[in-house]
């Protein structure tokens, strides 16, 4: 299959998901899950993680009717996990900051790489689930996934100031705790 | 000084006066530390590629929950917690002028009478 023809199947399971075809919204659900986990672990660890991604996909269902397709399918799916895991996080208030490599054990990461690069992103992980929850939030959407910081303040509901302040606190702290490690 | 230029060029990367950024081109701790927040940058953004397996069952709990679709705008908690935000900070901003507009205002009664 092309990358054309994957695009137009996805167009299609689209288009029947917002009518109300919940098969084709379970391909999809097939298609995003790992991605809408990956980012939910990421911006809240391994204790809501489950949670977030399950909530988000259902938030996605709920809404589909008002995707006119202006970003990316993912893209908005992304807005939405990062909108669903900061509501649920404020909920659960869990303030925890316990690696996130704890939730490895089904599955794990793909593609598997091995040596000091492998090192090196688990003490990042590691170090990543020690920074503060509005921290880690601002770095993960800035550093990882590439998000502007008008963006990231938006999806999180905080000023762009309060963004860009959280990142280099961030930053930093990343710094001094990998400085650590090695 | 050269302290507290460093303190400063690590306040504001890539940012500042020009003051400041000919400061990071002749500091060589400066330099250190810049070519060590990119590498941090690369780490980070090679994050992206990685994707974590979703637990087994995700996708079925998923769909046995599916309720409605209603359009339901998913931003709308965080809307109405921004502008409760605003609201308050607008509230408290009014009141504290009206309280310094009457004390203003008291002191001119008092000079007149």
């Amino acid at each position: 299959m092309t990358a054309g023809e994957v695009q137009r199947a996805e167009e299609e399971l689209l288009a029947r998901a917002r009518n109300g075809d919940r098969e084709a919204f379970g391909d999809l659900v097939g298609r995003y899950q790992d991605t809408v986990y990956t980012l939910a672990l990421r911006l809240v660890g391994p204790d809501l993680a489950a949670d977030v991604a399950q909530e988000a996909l259902l938030r996605a269902w709920r809404a589909l009717p008002r995707f006119r397709g202006e970003a990316a399918f993912a893209t908005w799916l992304h807005r939405i996990t990062v909108n669903t895991a900061w509501t649920l996080r404020r909920r659960a208030r869990r303030h925890t900051a316990e690696p996130l490599e704890g939730d490895r054990e089904d599955g794990g990461l793909l593609p598997e790489r091995a040596g000091e690069l492998a090192e090196l992103r688990a003490g990042l992980t590691r170090a990543l689930g020690c920074l503060t929850p509005g921290q880690r939030a601002v770095v993960v959407l800035r550093d990882v996934y590439g998000w502007s910081n008008s963006e990231a303040a938006r999806e999180l509901g905080i000023t762009e100031t309060t963004a860009k302040v959280r990142l280099h606190r961030a930053r930093r702290r990343l710094r001094v705790l990998l400085e650590g490690v090695r | 000084m050269r302290r507290l230029r460093c303190f400063l060029a690590d306040l504001a990367p890539g940012e500042g006066p020009p003051a400041l950024a000919a400061h990071r081109e002749s500091c060589l701790r400066c330099q250190a530390a810049g070519a060590r927040e990119r590498a941090l940058g690369r780490a980070l953004g090679a994050l992206r590629d990685e994707v974590v397996a979703a637990p087994p069952g995700l996708q079925m709990r998923v769909l046995a929950r599916l309720g409605r679709q209603d359009a339901f705008d998913p931003r709308r908690a965080l809307i109405a917690r921004a502008a409760a935000r605003y609201a308050a900070a607008a509230g408290l901003a009014g009141a504290t002028l009206a309280a310094l507009l009457a004390g203003v205002l008291r002191r001119h009664s008092r000079a007149l009478g």
